[in-house]
């Protein structure tokens, strides 16, 4: 049998378990001897026989152990090494996922108020799978673009519609999946610009209130904070909620792109007293919300509820959704031409996932990716055409401006991402999110870890940001000629073969 | 995690190592005849009198900050196995060497207990005790 190493590793294992007895010997009758100083050495091995033995004849966990012994032991101490080498070392800028680094740190450099210039060509793969924009021939100037603006609920002439002037909303993050300085960092920031953010499916959102930004309050499947004992909506609580000066709109969750068809996940580890307070749910287990909402079975319920709720909060109600067979979103929009009854706004999640808890299988395999569920929902809506009673909103790794203006050109009225503002607020990417141990402080609890963060520089970040993106957005509008991003169109985007968008372009 | 209880267990085996290593420092540095006395017959007066001791001493320390107790479990252990060879080999067992003897054993499994109730904690083990299989139950329906 041969093998590719040069080193027969199985030998040399071999070779090395009879060493250390024979070493461990040797030393023994030198510290016997020629002098004890000898017996520095001889302790150590006989430990290292020890663990050796164990690995070899006690143990029955690791094959590799109890064939290769204590030389095993490197494999594990190597592989356990691996992500952060491959991170800091080996992997090429474009090579990480989900975001690469320089997806990263163009974020970074956002944050920081950097110039955000690069030279010498793109590090995408240009030709085949990059989506671009395409520039008209007369770009316009910067002061000719108007400035953002949309109001959520003026469709339906409420009292409390809402406004919105930022284009970008920092999406649901709870109070629980984030730890609070993390929150009142992003919340601060927010305010600082006069955006939008979401307050996530984690119940009476005590920190996001804090900073007086405006925000849109999550309603999950579990409706923390609102809810009844069996897990209906409790509509004097919801009332309450609405009520609050800050709370300028309700989502009503039905599935995230992270997981849709499956409720929220709050590992056990992050779930403190005061989260199990917040959230009225116990300690020590995994919350797991249910997969739908008691009250929506089917097509007329789920419009009916919608309705319930905006006439209960009287304000903007909209819904976050990940789509998975664009048909059953056309009997949607269906039956609520039916029934004459929209919500404000409609959330299109891509199936991606965030920081969002969830099984592999729903992270890689569920849902339609954001761009052909966008394009999918916006034509459905057009030809029902009921396009203007519906704003949409995208999110799904929209993290920069070159991403986030596909998202306009397909039919989005404003944008969300979470991970881009985590990004801005100094997340590393350590894929740590579930366990509480986030070494930058932003999805964690402990005290020691979150110590990281200083809220009013990370403050400062999350205005940079914003105002970094506008400024780009601004400019990739004038570059297409289009005075405000509803004058994008799909036409606008040049579609490349291995797009996922490419099966719906006009290739005429 | 370690469980509470094994905490505790570990926390009394840490002092018990604590007080009898420390003790002997007293006699370990002030040059002690008897000390003195056992050293000469290893052939490591004074140097490797004061080494020992010294080791001893960051041992102690080392078991009594929370961060570093299984590090100075370690450290103990190969001490006191030291000791003991040097019983076997050198000192024997009369009198009150047995006595010592006896110490150096008792503190060896103390720092033992420590090591196995802590063994989570040695970072390059990590990797390799992590998941132990558990049988799962087929789900009810």
């Amino acid at each position: 049998m041969s093998t590719k190493l040069a080193i027969n590793l199985h030998k040399l294992a071999r070779f090395t378990n009879t060493a250390i007895p024979i070493l461990a010997t040797i030393f023994f009758l030198a510290g016997r001897y020629i002098s004890f100083y000898y017996h520095f050495l001889t302790v150590p091995l006989l430990g290292l026989l020890l663990v050796n033995l164990y690995y070899l004849f006690g143990q029955k966990n690791h094959s590799l152990l109890r064939n290769f012994g204590i030389l095993g032991q490197g494999r594990y101490m190597l592989e356990s090494l691996g992500p952060e080498l491959r991170q800091y070392l080996f992997s090429g800028d474009t090579e990480e996922r989900p975001f690469n680094r320089t997806e990263r740190g163009e974020v970074y450099r956002k944050a920081n108020n950097v110039d955000s210039a690069a030279s010498f060509g793109s590090q995408n793969n240009f030709d085949a799978t990059e989506i671009k924009l395409r520039h008209s021939l007369f770009p316009i100037s910067r002061g000719d673009v108007e400035p953002y603006r949309m109001t959520f609920g003026e469709e339906r002439g409420i009292q409390n519609a809402y406004t919105l002037t930022v284009p970008i909303i920092i999406s649901g993050m709870s109070y629980g999946a984030l730890g609070k300085r993390a929150v009142r960092s992003l919340a601060r920031g927010i305010a600082q610009t006069g955006g939008l953010m979401n307050t996530g499916e984690g119940g009476y959102p005590k920190y996001h209130l804090m900073e007086n930004c405006d925000l849109a309050f999550q309603i999950g499947t579990a409706k923390f904070g609102v809810r009844n004992r069996d897990g209906t909506l409790n509509d004097q609580l919801l009332a309450e909620l609405a009520a609050k000066e800050q709370i300028k709109m309700i989502e009503l969750k039905l599935s995230q792109g992270a997981k849709p068809g499956k409720g929220g996940m709050l590992p056990k580890e992050k779930i403190t007293q005061e989260i199990s307070e917040l959230r009225g749910v116990p300690m020590g287990r995994d919350i797991v919300s249910p997969t739908h909402h008691a009250e929506c079975q089917d097509y007329p319920s789920t419009i009916a509820f919608i309705r319930r709720i905006q006439e209960i909060s009287q304000l903007p109600v909209g819904i976050k959704l990940c789509i998975g067979d664009p048909r059953q979103f056309f009997e949607l929009v269906g039956e609520m031409k039916r029934q004459d009854a929209f919500p404000d706004f409609i959330t299109i999640d891509g199936a991606e996932g965030g920081t969002g808890a969830a099984p592999k299988a729903f992270l890689d395999r569920v849902g339609m990716p954001l761009f052909p569920a966008l394009k999918s929902a916006n034509d459905i809506l057009l030809a029902a055409g009921v396009r203007q009673r519906v704003k949409i909103i995208a999110s799904g790794k929209l993290i920069s401006p070159g991403s986030q203006i596909i998202a306009f050109c397909l039919g989005a009225n404003a944008v969300a991402t979470a991970r881009g503002f985590m990004l801005s607020i100094g997340c590393i990417q350590a894929l740590q999110c579930g366990s509480n141990t986030c070494p930058v402080g932003i999805t964690t609890h402990d005290p020691d870890l979150e110590r990281g963060i200083n809220i009013p520089d990370k403050a400062l970040r999350v205005a940079n940001y914003i105002h970094s993106l506008e400024h780009d957005l601004d400019e990739l509008l004038c570059s297409a000629g289009a005075r405000t991003v509803s004058d994008l169109t799909f036409d606008h985007l040049y579609i490349p073969n291995e797009s996922a968008l490419y099966p719906f372009a006009n290739h005429s | 995690m370690t469980i509470p209880k094994l905490k505790i267990i570990s926390w009394i085996t840490q002092i018990v190592a604590v007080v009898i290593m420390g003790q002997t420092l007293f006699f370990k540095f002030s040059a002690h005849p008897e000390s003195v006395q056992l050293f000469s017959e290893l052939g490591m007066e004074p140097k490797g009198r004061l080494l020992i001791g010294a080791l001893e001493l960051v041992a102690c320390i080392l078991l009594l900050i929370p961060s570093s107790i299984v590090y100075g479990a370690l450290l103990g252990a190969c001490l006191m196995a030291g000791a003991v060879i040097g019983h076997i080999t050198e000192l024997g067992w009369e009198g009150p060497r047995g006595e010592l003897g006896m110490l150096a054993i008792v503190t060896l499994i103390c720092c033992g207990i420590t090591i196995v109730i802590r063994h989570r904690e040695l970072p390059l083990l990590k990797a390799i005790h992590s998941d132990t299989p558990t049988e799962r139950g087929r789900r009810k329906r």
